[in-house]
C-alpha cells in the first residue's frame, strides 16, 4: 500500500502556541462565565477561585500572544504571507470559499483551498484570523489587563470601567462563539480528526483530489 | 334671673379656662426658653477651649450638633443653679435611657467588651449614619482597627476598602443601596490607602456657580435623579474634574458588630438578584460636613454604559442588554455549527461518492 504524501504544515512553536492558546481561551470563557453568572455557573468552586484562575490564565494567554507575535514576526517572518489576504483572496477567494462551505461541500465537491506551509489558510481563514489576532485578541487582552491592574486612568480615558467591562464581555462572547465554530470547522477535513491530528503532529496528509 | 345666673357662671368658667390655658402656655414657653438658655449657658463655658486649662479636655465641647443638640444639654445632664460653684458633679444619663433596644443588641456582640458607646459615638456630635459619608463612617472603626488585615484573604483589599464601609460587612444588616459620592478625579488611585478625595461643599459651590449644588446632577430640581440626568452629568465637560464614586452602603444598620463568615463568600455581594443594585443615591455634601442623599432612578447602577460608567460590581452589576447581545453571539456560533452539521449529515452520501 502506497504511503500517503505528508506535508509539514505546523512547526512545533505554532502547535505549542495553538494548544496553549486553546486551553487558555476555553478556561477564560468558562471562568468568565462563572464570574459574570455566579448563580448559574459554579464549576470552579468559589467565586474567588474562578477569578484567580481567570487572572492567571489571562496573564498566560498574554504571554502566549507575545510568543505568537514574536514567532511570526522575528523567527518565521511569515505573518504577512500567511495572514494578510491578497487582492485575489478578497475579490474571488472569499466568495469561492463561502460557496464551498455553504453549498459545494454538501454536494461532495473538493475544498478549493489546499494548505501548504506558505499558504496555510484559506481566504476566509486569513481574513478571520487576521482580524482576531491583530484586533480582537489585543482588545480583550488589553481590557483584561486594565481590569486586572485596575488602571483607572486608562479606563477613564476609554469612558469608564463599565465600558471596559462591556467591551471585554462582548469580545469574550465572540471568542466563545469562535471556539465552537472553530472546533466544528476543524472536523471538516478529509476525515473527522484530520485537522486535529495535524495540529498535534504538525504533519498533514496531502489528499489527492479525483 | 336663673337664666342670667347660668350665663354668668358659663362666662366665668370660660374666663377661668382661658386664664389657665394662658398660664400653662406661659409656663411652657418659660420652660423652653429656660432650657434654651441653659444650653447656651453651658456652652458659654464648655464651648470655650480655655475650660481645658481649668478642668481638663473632657469638659470642652468643641461642637454640639446633631440630634442630641436639638434635645439640649439638660436632656442628659442636670446641674444645680449654683453649678459649678456647688462642687456637685453633674449627673449624666446613659445611652439606654433613650436608646433602649440598641444596648441589648450591642451588648450581645463581642465588640461590646472592647468599646463603649462613646468610644465610637461622640454624644455631642451625633449624626445619622446616612448623613455622613462612607469614609466618615469608617473613622470610628479606624481609631482601633489600624490594620484591618483584609488583604490576607480579600482580593483587591484596597479597592474594597474604598468601596465598602466597614459596617456594610461587619453588621448583620440585610439591605443595601449604592451611594454615589462626588469625588475629585485628580490623584485618584484605589490601590493606595485614602486615595479618594470627595469634593467638599465649597468645591461644588465653585462648580455650581450661583445654583444649588444639587443642580449639578438634578438639573430639573425635582428631588430625584434620572438616568438621563446622570448621563448628562457624566458627559458634561464642565464637570470633568469630578466623577461619581459608588459605595455599597447599608440602608439600615444594626449594632451587632462582628465577623460574619458569609461575608467572606464573594457571592454574598457579587451576585445578581431581584434587589441587587436597584436602589442608589447621590450624596451631596452640606456646609456642615454632612451629606444629603438624593434618590436616583431605580436600577441606575445596572445601566449598560453611561449612567454610572465608573461603577461596576462584577457578577452583580451585569446588564441584561449586554447579556442578550452575548447570548446572540454564542447562540449564533452554536446555531451555525448545528445547521451546517445537519446538512452535512443529510448530504453525507454525496461526499462518499467522491
Amino acid at each position: 500500500m502506497e504511503k500517503p504524501k505528508m506535508i509539514y504544515l505546523n512547526p512545533l512553536p505554532v502547535r505549542i502556541w495553538h494548544w496553549l492558546h486553546a486551553l487558555g481561551i476555553v478556561t477564560l470563557c468558562l471562568t468568565g462565565a462563572q464570574i459574570r453568572f455566579p448563580e448559574y455557573v459554579t464549576m470552579f468552586g468559589s467565586y474567588k477561585s474562578a477569578i484567580t484562575i481567570h487572572n492567571y490564565t489571562g496573564v498566560i494567554v498574554c504571554l502566549d500572544y507575545l510568543i505568537w507575535f514574536a514567532y511570526y514576526i522575528f523567527i518565521s517572518g511569515s505573518l504577512k504571507k500567511l495572514y494578510i489576504p491578497t487582492v485575489d483572496d478578497l475579490t474571488k477567494g472569499v466568495i469561492r470559499q463561502m460557496k464551498f462551505y455553504g453549498y459545494n461541500y454538501f454536494r461532495g465537491l473538493p475544498n478549493p483551498h489546499h494548505s501548504t506551509p506558505d499558504n496555510k489558510f484559506n481566504p476566509m481563514q486569513k481574513g478571520a484570523y487576521l482580524m482576531i489576532m491583530t484586533v480582537l485578541v489585543p482588545i480583550i487582552l488589553i481590557t483584561g489587563l486594565m481590569l486586572l491592574l485596575f488602571a483607572q486612568k486608562w479606563m477613564m480615558a476609554l469612558g469608564g470601567i463599565k465600558i471596559v467591562f462591556a467591551i471585554h464581555f462582548i469580545v469574550a462572547c465572540f471568542f466563545a462563539s469562535f471556539v465552537l465554530v472553530h472546533f466544528y470547522l476543524a472536523t471538516l477535513g478529509h476525515t473527522f480528526w484530520a485537522h486535529f491530528i495535524t495540529m498535534i503532529t504538525g504533519w498533514e496528509e496531502e489528499v489527492e483530489e479525483h | 334671673m336663673v337664666y342670667k345666673t347660668k350665663h354668668f357662671i358659663i362666662y366665668l368658667m370660660g374666663i377661668i379656662i382661658c386664664l389657665m390655658g394662658t398660664l400653662v402656655l406661659m409656663v411652657g414657653i418659660g420652660i423652653v426658653s429656660a432650657n434654651a438658655m441653659e444650653t447656651e449657658d453651658c456652652l458659654g463655658c464648655h464651648g470655650d477651649s480655655s475650660i481645658i486649662d481649668e478642668g481638663g479636655e473632657r469638659l470642652y465641647i468643641k461642637q454640639f450638633v446633631g440630634a442630641h443638640a436639638e434635645e439640649g444639654c439638660e436632656a442628659c445632664h442636670s446641674v444645680t443653679d449654683e453649678h459649678p460653684d456647688d462642687g456637685v458633679k453633674p449627673t449624666t444619663e446613659t445611652c439606654d435611657t433613650c436608646h433602649d433596644e440598641i444596648p441589648d443588641e450591642y451588648g450581645s456582640s463581642s465588640h461590646s467588651k472592647n468599646a463603649a458607646c462613646t468610644d465610637c459615638h461622640n454624644p455631642h456630635a451625633v449624626r445619622n449614619y446616612l448623613a455622613i459619608s462612607g469614609f466618615d463612617q469608617n473613622k470610628p472603626c479606624a481609631k482601633c482597627h489600624k490594620q484591618a488585615g483584609h488583604s490576607a484573604w480579600l482580593p483587591r483589599a484596597s479597592l474594597h476598602m474604598h468601596a465598602v464601609p466597614c459596617i456594610t460587612c461587619h453588621t448583620n444588616t440585610k439591605n443595601y443601596a449604592i451611594t454615589f459620592y462626588i469625588a475629585k478625579r485628580k490623584g485618584f488611585n484605589p490601590n493606595k490607602k485614602n486615595a479618594i478625595n470627595l469634593a467638599t461643599y465649597k468645591d461644588l459651590v465653585q462648580i455650581a456657580g450661583n445654583k444649588k449644588i444639587q443642580s449639578i446632577i438634578d438639573t430639573n430640581g425635582d428631588g430625584t435623579i434620572s438616568l438621563a440626568e446622570l448621563k448628562s452629568f457624566n458627559s458634561n465637560p464642565k464637570y470633568k474634574d469630578v466623577w461619581l464614586w459608588g459605595m455599597m452602603t447599608a440602608t439600615e444598620v444594626s449594632h451587632d458588630y462582628g465577623v460574619f463568615d458569609n461575608r467572606k463568600d464573594c457571592t454574598f455581594c457579587h451576585v445578581a438578584g431581584p434587589k441587587a443594585l436597584q436602589a442608589s443615591y447621590v450624596a451631596f455634601p452640606e456646609q456642615d460636613g454632612t451629606y444629603n442623599r438624593v434618590a436616583v432612578e431605580k436600577g441606575a447602577p445596572l445601566d449598560m454604559l453611561f449612567a454610572t460608567p465608573n461603577f461596576y460590581m462584577v457578577g452583580a452589576g451585569r446588564n441584561n442588554i449586554l447579556n442578550f447581545i452575548g447570548l446572540i453571539l454564542v447562540a449564533g456560533g452554536v446555531g451555525a455549527a448545528l445547521l451546517h452539521g445537519t446538512f452535512r449529515f443529510l448530504t453525507r452520501k454525496n461526499r462518499r461518492k467522491h
